[in-house]
């Protein structure tokens, strides 16, 4: 396969899966802040700003943040490179690049998705339409990810995308966990005690569509412990970090199997990565929560680059 | 008699901003043909990549570099060891009869047949008010006409570097009557097609031991086609009928079909270029 | 008025005697080959067929088969409009066009190799030396090269009308990069989904064997020692206007869609760059002009092209499709000779006829042309895509002085032409909710490989769909039909 057009399907992938990633956290955040427990939780601002940091805008600490310009930046500004907007073009785009390879069903779902979102009005977004605009968009990439399971053949097309739906959510999953380990220190007052109990945690759950899953599982409030090793290490949950690892390293076997043991593919060090994440135990990743998060994006990150320079820059 | 030659061409580029890919194709290597035999050639490039030979659509050897390694620097440099024949351009009849050469440079057949040279481009094309700045004698021979349109030409342009590059048009240089010599090629030419003579514009080193015009960069003549003999080199830079001194490279219909150097560079930002060219002749 | 209103859809058919219609007869009577359609749509009310002209239009526009404008300043994605009434060509009328196609991709194929070589045709003075000197699509570069097959236009569309005497002319043939045969099919598949119980009374060819048939093609010009070729598309990007149809093309002929950048020359072979390293290239199905091929041999400007291209070309390490150069065959004044063209090299009758063409660098017929304007249409020899036409009887005095003063400045660049009547088809009209006459011509595909030939069953059937627009090219305001033509029964 060319390998511009193996970047393409590859970030059309993460397109999708941040345009998805993004909607939800606009979503569970404002939505479960009108009723949260405690008046920070509850306060506007602190939402608005937790929206800002997920999405990488920047802030200064005595800014005030408008909540419509917030909305719309977030949802359909297409000047910020982070919007929902842009990810969808973004993933359009390189679908049109990559129409031949991909199915009549798929590009057509993807279309309209473009379409839906290029004209969905921003003044109802930011007045009425949040909730409405946020569900169609994960209710849209879940389409998506129907037909690129059912309508393409399970070859490197399909790896590459997958490859990068998973790269990306294992990205997004651990900026969510950053941004709500932070709200949830800021809702105390301070890093010092450890977060036991926070009504963040159900957030940051519910942010990952994984709150009654969790409970399920653990039959209790979520904690900082129980979250943390829900959403990072138990490979049955179909958003955690674990489970992203296992299906980037089974896709990266599909494109490449002959690398894995060459010490500078990006094979060897997904499943480098992968072996180490099975076997850790949250009490280790407790000793420094936030230095684990910190060294898990870079992963990502140097992952993510080792691909595009083995693969799409020839 | 034979003359040995070296030829060192050398080229600098200097970039403000770093090139991440770039191809350059170098159209320096003289040709092989009945006067002059290239012996040897040697290339070399700061950068590292190799050095590939190709053909382009005229038929003309090229070199080639293509980078993929970023660099702010690239110097090629080429060297060429070739003899040459004496070459004596008088060294055929004159006709008894030049209306049947006039003849033959009207008739579609050969009209068709030189198509190529006998069309304008836009580096060739003369106004119209100038049309008639030479008009060949029929009673002279067509050989004749063009050492007389050789001696106008040079007459014409005074030589002068820095006044014009290799986009001057016509206009410019019959206003001016300044200018280098692929000015004088480029006028040489189209005086010649205006008159039925195909023409084509030579790009080559010029020896310059004697003296000759020119710079320290490569020259261009003219080469006419005349009834009977066939191409015939004619330098009116220097007022010479191309010998021994001139080591051709490539032609075509004007400077665009042969230029020395195309480059097609992924940067942004300017580029210094800088080149030098060396013929030396070994007794 | 017709007389057979008794359909709905039909009530406001404005029925125009001058005009050769496809559907009725000079009697007003429906032609048999439609009469069956006819009846059949007779159930339908003009709102069925509203609902149906929305949704074949959304099918067009979420897959995406679009096209974008570039005469704003902003390029817009539009959809090429589609009409639900197909036009029926029977077998007897398609077996001449057919044959008449093949006769012409075939004669322009030996001249193009003739000006490449010894132009003898050019030599006896049948084809003016002018139209290949000062054409800027004749390149000098492609002399004595000899293609796989010796074979130059692959692809030919021919364009062609009916005119009100009922015979078909050619209009003009396209042999540098025709576009348009994705929508042949994606017509075809829209009617179906729209209409498929008209398809029950009617045995029709299918268009569908065309991607095969390309391939086929394809493969046999492979270059000199490949036993089986890796082919490719190459198009300028997802920006380019006809996006849509590579990317349709590359991916029903099952080969790779590649751009400029996606290509590169070592040693004189052409390799594409794949995420398992450099693969070879063979052959390649160019749909980008040839001056934007290779930035080291033509345009050095260009950022779409592939450097070196041309001299693995002209080694014969790679093939071409179309050959580079081929546009010096379909310039609108040699299209003034194919008469000759064809008699020359096939020792032929044309079986298609031409248009009667004036040639403005001849004095005699620039006269003429200056002072008939208003009869005549004037095109423009080297522009595509209907731009910079000018129709004679729709210009106003002040328009006809313009068009006078800027064929005077250049008259080698115009030729002119009668305005043909183009023939009338039953079309649907949104805006008024029933169907109406308008012109329609035709565009068929012709393919040329080594040995082996083939015209696709079918074609792409232009509608101008302002009234009483003769223009009927999609960047004009032009709609399409699907095309269907009857088996021998």
């Amino acid at each position: 396969m060319l390998a511009r057009v193996a970047n393409n399907l590859y970030w059309m992938g993460r397109y999708i899966e941040r345009a998805e990633h993004t909607a939800r956290f606009l979503k569970v955040n404002y939505f479960s802040s009108l009723d949260a427990p405690n008046k920070l939780s509850q306060s506007r601002q602190f939402v608005l700003q937790s929206i800002y940091q997920m999405v990488g805008e920047t802030m200064f600490i005595n800014d005030t943040l408008e909540e419509e310009t917030v909305l719309f930046n977030v949802g359909l500004n297409s000047e910020k490179t982070y919007s929902i907007l842009n990810s969808v073009k973004n993933a359009r785009e390189n679908a049109n690049s990559s129409r031949d390879l991909i199915s009549t069903e798929f590009y057509e779902s993807i279309n309209k998705f473009y379409h839906h979102v290029m004209n969905y009005p921003s003044d109802v977004l930011v007045k009425s339409g949040l909730y409405d605009f946020t569900s169609t968009i994960t209710e849209h990439t879940a389409i998506l990810r129907g037909k690129i399971r059912g309508t393409l053949l399970h070859d490197e097309i399909y790896a590459l995308i997958m490859l990068g739906i998973n790269i990306e959510r294992a990205t997004q999953i651990i900026r969510i966990i950053k941004t709500k380990f932070d709200d949830a220190h800021k809702a105390i007052g301070g890093y010092a005690n450890p977060v036991k109990n926070s009504y963040e945690w159900t957030t940051l759950l519910k942010c990952a569509e994984s709150y009654d899953m969790m409970r399920r599982l653990y039959k209790k409030s979520p904690t900082q412990l129980s979250t943390l090793e829900f959403l990072i290490l138990n490979p049955s949950c179909p958003r955690s970090v674990m489970n992203s690892l296992n299906q980037i390293y089974t896709n990266i076997c599909t494109i490449d199997n002959a690398k894995i043991f060459d010490k500078d593919s990006p094979a060897f060090l997904i499943g480098k990565m992968r072996a180490e994440y099975e076997f850790k135990t949250i009490e280790e990743i407790q000793i420094n929560v936030q230095n684990f998060i910190e060294k898990t994006s870079q992963l990502l990150f140097s992952i993510g680059f080792k691909l595009e320079n083995e693969y799409f820059y020839v | 008699m034979k003359y040995d030659y070296t030829i060192k061409y050398r080229s600098e580029n200097h970039y403000e901003t770093p090139v991440f890919e770039a191809y350059w194709q170098f159209l320096v290597t003289p040709e092989n043909n009945s006067t002059q035999k290239l012996i040897t050639e040697k290339f070399t490039t700061s950068v590292n990549a190799r050095i590939e030979e190709s053909v382009n659509g005229l038929g003309f050897t090229t070199s080639r570099i293509h980078c993929k390694k970023p660099f702010k620097d690239i110097v090629f440099e080429a060297e060429f060891k070739l003899t040459k024949r004496e070459v004596n351009p008088f060294d055929f009849t004159l006709p008894l009869d030049n209306s049947l050469d006039y003849e033959l440079l009207s008739s579609l057949p050969f009209r068709v047949e030189f198509e190529a040279y006998l069309k304008n481009t836009a580096l060739t094309i003369l106004p119209k008010i100038s049309e008639d700045l030479f008009k060949f004698e029929q009673s002279k021979s067509v050989f004749e006409n063009c050492i007389a349109l050789n001696t106008f030409i040079h007459n014409f342009i005074t030589f002068k570097t820095g006044v014009t590059n290799t986009n001057t048009t016509l206009p410019t240089i019959l206003e001016n009557k300044e200018g280098v010599c692929q000015d004088y090629t480029h006028l040489m030419c189209a005086v010649a097609r205006v008159n039925q003579v195909p023409a084509r514009y030579v790009s080559g080193y010029l020896h310059q031991g004697d003296g000759f015009l020119g710079d320290m960069q490569m020259h261009a003549w003219t080469e006419l086609y005349i009834p009977e003999i066939g191409w015939v080199g004619f330098d009116s830079t220097n007022n010479l009928v191309a010998n021994h001194n001139h080591i051709k490279v490539a032609h075509g219909k004007d400077y665009n079909d042969c230029p020395p150097l195309k480059g097609i560079v992924y940067s942004s930002g300017n580029n210094f270029t800088k080149y030098t060219v060396e013929v030396n002749h070994q007794q | 008025m017709i007389k057979n209103t008794a359909n709905p859809i039909f009530s406001s058919y404005e029925k125009k005697d001058a005009l050769y219609d496809e559907i009725f007869d000079e009697n007003d009577e429906v032609r048999d080959v439609y009469k069956k359609l006819f009846e059949l749509y007779s159930g339908l009310s003009s709102n069925d067929f509203g609902t149906l002209n929305e949704k074949a239009k959304a099918t067009f526009f979420n897959q995406g088969i679009t096209f974008q404008v570039y005469s704003d300043a902003k390029a817009q994605e539009k959809i090429f409009p589609f009409d639900l009434f197909p036009r029926i060509i029977d077998a007897t009328e398609w077996e001449t066009i057919e044959k008449g196609v093949l006769q012409r991709s075939k004669a322009l194929n030996l001249f193009l190799h003739d000006v490449y070589h010894d132009k003898k045709i050019i030599k006896e003075g049948i084809v003016p030396l002018d139209l290949i000197s000062s054409s800027s699509n004749y390149l000098q570069s492609m002399m004595g090269i000899d293609p796989p097959g010796g074979i130059y236009n692959h692809i030919s569309g021919t364009d062609l009308i009916k005119h009100s005497d009922g015979h078909y002319y050619v209009l003009e043939d396209n042999i540098r990069c025709p576009s348009g045969v994705s929508y042949v099919m994606c017509n075809r598949n829209a009617l179906k989904k729209a209409l498929f119980g008209v398809f029950n009374h009617y045995d029709i060819h299918t268009v569908t064997d065309y991607a095969e048939n390309l391939l086929e093609i394809l493969e046999s010009v492979k270059p000199n020692g490949v036993d089986i070729p890796t082919v490719v598309v190459i198009t300028p990007g997802i920006y380019n206007s006809a996006y849509y149809e590579h990317s349709y093309l590359a991916k029903t002929i099952g080969i790779e869609l590649v751009e400029g950048r996606d290509l590169f020359v070592e040693n004189d072979f052409v390799y594409m760059k794949t995420i398992s390293g450099p693969k070879r290239v063979d052959v390649i199905y160019r749909r980008i002009d040839d001056t934007f091929l290779d930035p080291l041999e033509f345009r050095s400007d260009s950022a779409i092209g592939v450097p070196g291209l041309f001299a693995a070309y002209k080694k014969g390490n790679v093939t071409i499709v179309n050959a580079p150069g081929t546009g010096v065959a379909d310039d609108k004044a040699i299209y003034t000779y194919m008469p000759d063209i064809i008699k020359y090299y096939l020792d032929e009758e044309p079986i298609l006829k031409n248009v009667h063409t004036y040639h403005c660098s001849r004095e005699d017929d620039l006269k003429y042309v200056l002072e008939n304007i208003d009869k005549l249409v004037i095109k423009p020899v080297d522009e595509a895509g209907g731009y910079g036409i000018s129709i004679g009887n729709k210009l106003t005095k002040e328009e006809i002085k313009q068009v006078q003063e800027v064929i005077k400045k250049e008259p080698r660049k115009y030729i002119a032409q009668p305005i043909m009547s183009l023939s009338v088809h039953a079309t649907f009209i949104e805006d008024e909710n029933s169907f109406e006459q308008r012109h329609v011509d035709l565009r068929t595909f012709t393919l040329l490989g080594n040995q082996k030939d083939f015209v696709l069953k079918g074609g792409l059937t232009r509608v101008a769909l302002k009234k009483g627009n003769l223009i009927v090219n999609s960047s004009q305001g032009g709609g399409s039909k699907d095309t269907w033509i009857l088996k021998n029964k």
